[in-house]
């Protein structure tokens, strides 16, 4: 069974990456200051192009 | 009158919003081996040192300020109370999972990029004694924060052989009653010292092949150094100054553990040549309830031989390195628990 997904917020706040919530997958982003969002409210769409369209 | 074992702690493992405004509605309660209550101290102050009155005397007293002590919250080791000591005493937290069992990764925060700056999450803390019309305590603690933990690995039988205790720290604003009816004890999946299934320290697998069994204990500990929190506009409590803010100052991870020693030990080794590697030690109770603290890169500082109950032992203390890539240490936990250090909804 594969590991569920999270969001991460990038700490700039610019980016949101969709990414496997695995201790080895989360740590690089956690350590460099990413920090978990709630999923966007529409996940068909590309996660960039939501932020861009506010 | 009212016996000890009257006392009801609980605290919410939901966070708070901000420093001020209570979490009253993910509230668990728990057992604690620390048998006191959470003291509060105002501390007046007076005008003794103040020359014009005549003489040496002090004639008047003055409010000062809500002086909190720290306060241990002691437990067995579980993962309910693990994720949450690690959550909040750590503070950058990811939850997955839609049902129970739930999977938390847990690192500690940076002040660059943390959200909250220098500030952990807080929580609040329940304290009750006959709750009702006639309580003898019943208040809840507003603005904690997690200073610091220790856990301890030992080479004895029972729930004692996993144990941590958290130091926490308030501001002194509080509300009595509280207005929480604080839940049955929760039900925790502890963990004791047989169930280890992976203990690796820099290179050496204490559990497997030439070194397993020879691991006696191990002792970490985290201290967020918090500064203090008075400051203008911080707040008041019964015409008392209360602290704001908890910001981290320097913090420090420690990690010391006992070896018995052996033809071929490979930690003194590992200290003359200034060897680092990771170190991962695991609890894994059954597919719901797991703990891992995963060191990125530790070196060992010191390695001391010694004699623990009659055996030659070695005492080594490590030096967590950060990784640039990884940082200092990561916090795997899987529990039953939900919502532990998430926001309110």
């Amino acid at each position: 069974m594969s590991a569920p997904v999270i969001y991460l917020e990038s700490p700039q706040g610019d980016e949101i990456k969709e990414v496997q919530a695995t201790a080895a997958i989360l740590t690089p982003y956690l350590a460099a200051g990413w920090h978990q969002v709630p999923p966007p409210s529409s996940p068909a769409k590309p996660v960039a192009a939501l932020k861009e369209a506010k | 009158m009212a016996n000890i074992n009257e006392l009801m702690d609980g605290w919410s493992y939901g966070q708070q919003t901000n420093i001020i405004t209570p979490n009253t509605t993910a509230i668990w309660r728990h057992t604690n081996l620390n048998t006191k209550p959470w003291a509060k101290v105002p501390v007046n102050e007076d005008d003794r040192a103040e020359v014009g009155k005549g003489h040496e005397f002090p004639t008047q007293l003055f409010k000062s300020h809500y002086n909190m002590p720290t306060y241990e919250i002691s437990k067995y080791c579980s993962s309910e109370f693990l994720a949450w000591v690690m959550a909040f005493s750590l503070g950058n937290v990811t939850v997955a999972g839609s049902a129970s069992p739930y999977s938390y990764i847990v690192v500690p925060a940076l002040g660059a990029t943390n959200p909250t700056g220098l500030e952990l999450p807080y929580f609040s803390f329940v304290q009750q004694i006959r709750p009702g019309g006639s309580a003898v305590l019943d208040e809840i603690l507003v603005g904690c924060a997690i200073k610091g933990w220790k856990l301890a690995i030992k080479n004895s039988p029972g729930r004692s052989s996993a144990t941590c205790s958290c130091e926490c720290v308030a501001t002194g604003q509080y509300t009595t009653p509280s207005g929480v009816t604080l839940p049955a004890v929760a039900t925790t999946h502890e963990f004791n010292a047989s169930m280890v299934s992976a203990l690796t320290i820099n290179g050496i697998n204490y559990l497997t092949g030439g070194s397993g069994k020879q691991f006696v204990s191990l002792d970490a500990s985290w201290e967020n150094n918090f500064r203090p929190g008075f400051f203008p506009g911080s707040g008041a409590q019964d015409g008392y100054q209360i602290q704001g803010r908890f910001e981290w100052g320097d913090r420090s991870f420690a990690v010391q553990f006992v070896v018995r020693v052996q033809s071929g030990s490979l930690e003194y080794t590992n200290l003359i040549n200034q060897t680092t590697g990771p170190a991962t030690i695991t609890f894994t109770r059954d597919a719901n309830n797991s703990f891992s603290m995963a060191i990125q890169k530790m070196a060992f500082a010191t390695a001391e031989l010694s004699n623990t109950d009659g055996i030659a032992t070695m005492q080594v203390t490590g030096t967590q390195l950060y990784d640039p890539t990884n940082g200092l240490v990561t916090m795997s936990i899987t529990t039953p628990q939900s919502g532990i250090c998430q926001a309110a909804a």
